[in-house]
């Protein structure tokens, strides 16, 4: 593993919010590898969300430094266009829109890129063929209110996944699912993580699911305090 | 998918909010559309055309106008001496009276004229024959048969006689269409002002100025007569489409802002609605500007269906006014153009634009995070 590039590149990286009251982020330094996944695992309110939000720079930080992809995202202007080609996102809660259909949803993120639409259908059933649904043709046309809480979820990584992006993002994808269900997103997300060799950095709080990563590492008060090699 | 199917979708996610929406600008553009009708028939119909032959000044009593004066106020010697004024070609008399008449609201103005002068109003039949002198036979403008509900061979009463109506006619003047004529002699018997006239219609030579002459008769006549020239009859026409217009202007600029209020209000709460949402698309890459352009783009799309269903409000609604007015005796008739569709649809642009750039620029800075940690 030592000869692969780091894709994530982090130090003294610090975020605190409501003017400096609440510190998130109090000096992280963290290094992960092109093509790792990678567990972060720490008690609520230690800066999980914060830091994997800093890595998909949906906000600034404050200080220190962080190089994502190559990209320096204190400096980088077109952020956007950083989250559009690198990031694929994948919530706690699956996010998706209520009054678009299951394929129309994975479509979102390369609705504002130069796609044609049939790419665009091309590639979304591409992925979500990936996704296990048992009636796929069914299934793409109904809304995302009619389905369980597992499915949605598949629904949310293949529109993570859309873009081609080099890093998976996953903040608890699988909090608030039951024990089955939770291993079996857990296998796709491995199963994406190795064929498409993309880079994962998830976050949860159930020690089974973290231990499944190739390294977890422990964020403690704004800090990463331990990670395992 | 595309963009712009997302754009056309969403508004209506919403149902009932988004035609409670369509419908308060809607009503708007309605009140545009029909006042816009309105004014536009009121202005083509006031343009007068009037008929060569037509005389260019009628001369009446001190004080008073050709469009309102009635009753025997001039001594009929006035026909002949007004013929001595330099540059006067003829002279032609007539007495007025209103009667009250079913389908008016203030009566039907009647004048009384030598048969073979009627040319100096302009007046040409357009079906039937000219009434006969010393007869009890009418012949009825354009405009007011219709409202009065009479054609050539009714009969209808005028100052307590049954007159007979021989003739339809037009002049090129709306108001003079929305009259009857008459004998002179018939009508000054009926009204006891044998000798007396109401005004005098004066036609001027070809080579003389109008404004010229009508000064001479005044200089001639002072503190006996007053003139009123066509030139300022359709000045006063132009004075008053021109008030009717500023006012209906006043009252679309209202329902613009009424309309755009509406529609700021819905966008808000829309979009409050979606923070979660718009935090989503933000985290997959689309850009400020993308967000801007989709809220902005649901906002036109809400008043852009609000303006076809306020053009046809508006049409149905300016009808139905018609259908009103021509019972009640008035002229009116609302025009319907492609330039008031046009107008429509600009306004409904402009409140769309108006009432979704605040909303629309607020989406567009939110920041992914803040609006990912909205409940
Ligand atoms: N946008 C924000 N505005 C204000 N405070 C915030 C914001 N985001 C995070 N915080 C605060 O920063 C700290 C770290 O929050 P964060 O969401 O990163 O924790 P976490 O480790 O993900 O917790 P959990 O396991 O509960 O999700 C908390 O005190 C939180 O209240
Ligand atoms: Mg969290």
């Amino acid at each position: 593993m030592n000869d692969k590039e780091n894709i994530i590149e982090i130090h003294g990286l610090k975020k605190s919010f409501d003017k400096g009251r609440t510190k998130a982020l109090t000096g992280v330094d963290l290094e992960i590898k092109e093509g790792e996944f990678i567990s972060i695992m720490g008690p609520s309110g230690s800066g999980k969300s914060t830091l994997l939000n800093m890595i998909g720079a949906f906000d600034k930080a404050d200080e220190g430094s962080i190089t994502v992809a190559g990209i320096d995202l204190m400096k980088e202007k077109h952020l956007d266009q950083f989250r559009s080609q690198k990031i694929g996102f994948v919530f706690q809660l699956h996010n998706l829109i209520p009054n678009l259909n299951v394929l129309e949803n994975v479509e979102i993120p390369m609705l504002r890129t130069k796609t044609t639409n049939e790419e665009m259908d091309k590639r979304a059933m591409e992925l979500l063929e990936l996704m296990n649904f048992p009636n796929l043709s069914e299934t793409v046309k109904q809304n995302p209110t009619r389905l369980s809480g597992g499915e949605r979820q598949r629904v949310a990584i293949a529109r993570a996944l859309v873009n081609h992006p080099s890093i998976i993002l996953a903040d608890e994808p699988t909090g608030a699912l039951d024990s089955k269900t939770t291993q079996m997103i857990l296998d796709l997300l491995k199963d994406i993580h190795k064929k498409e060799n993309v880079t994962l950095v998830m976050v949860t709080h159930e020690p089974d699911v973290g231990a499944q990563a190739d390294r977890t590492i422990t964020v403690l008060d704004g800090k990463v305090v331990e990670g395992k090699t | 998918m595309s963009f712009l199917s997302l754009i056309v979708k969403n508004p209506f996610r919403n149902r009932t909010r988004a035609a409670l929406a369509i419908l308060g600008i809607s009503i708007g553009i309605a009140t545009i559309v029909a006042l816009g009708m309105i004014t536009d028939g009121l202005t083509a119909s006031s343009q007068t055309t009037q008929n060569s032959g037509a005389a260019e000044i009628q001369v009446t009593a001190e004080g008073s106008n050709a469009l309102s004066a009635t009753g025997g106020t001039l001594n009929a010697n006035y026909i002949t001496e007004l013929q001595n004024i330099s540059g006067v070609s003829a002279t032609a008399g007539e007495i007025r009276g209103i009667t009250p008449a079913a389908g008016t609201v203030s009566g039907l103005l009647v004048s009384g004229m030598n048969s073979n002068q009627t040319n100096l109003e302009g007046i040409s039949i357009t079906n039937g024959t000219m009434y006969a002198d010393g007869s009890n036979q009418v012949i009825l403008g354009k405009q007011i048969a219709p409202v009065l509900n009479k054609t050539v061979g009714s009969t209808i009463n005028l100052f307590g006689k049954e007159f007979t109506v021989v003739g339809i006619y037009s002049s090129g003047n709306i108001v003079t269409d929305s009259i009857a004529f008459v004998s002179m002699s018939t009508l000054q018997n009926l009204t006891n002002t044998n000798g007396k006239i109401t005004l005098v219609d004066v036609k001027v030579n070809d080579n003389a100025n109008v404004t010229d002459v009508a000064n001479a008769i005044t200089n001639a006549y002072p503190n006996q007569l007053s003139t009123t020239t066509q030139t300022q009859t359709n000045e006063l026409m132009s004075k008053t489409t021109g008030s009717i217009k500023t006012a209906s202007a006043a009252i679309s600029v209202l329902a613009i802002i009424i309309g755009g209020i509406g529609i700021i209000n819905v966008m808000i709460m829309s979009v409050f609605e979606r923070t979660r949402e718009i935090g989503v698309l933000k985290a997959v890459g689309w850009k400020s500007s993308d967000i801007l352009i989709m809220i902005l783009g649901e906002s036109i799309i809400l008043t852009l269906v609000a303006a076809v269903v306020g053009i046809l409000l508006g049409v149905i609604g300016s009808e139905a006014l018609l259908a009103f007015f021509s019972t009640t005796g008035s002229f009116l008739k609302p025009l319907f153009t492609w330039n008031i569709v046009l107008r429509a649809f600009a306004i409904a642009l402009i409140v769309g634009i108006i009432g979704g750039i605040y909303p629309a620029y607020r989406a567009s800075r939110l920041p992914p995070t803040e609006a990912l940690r909205y409940e």
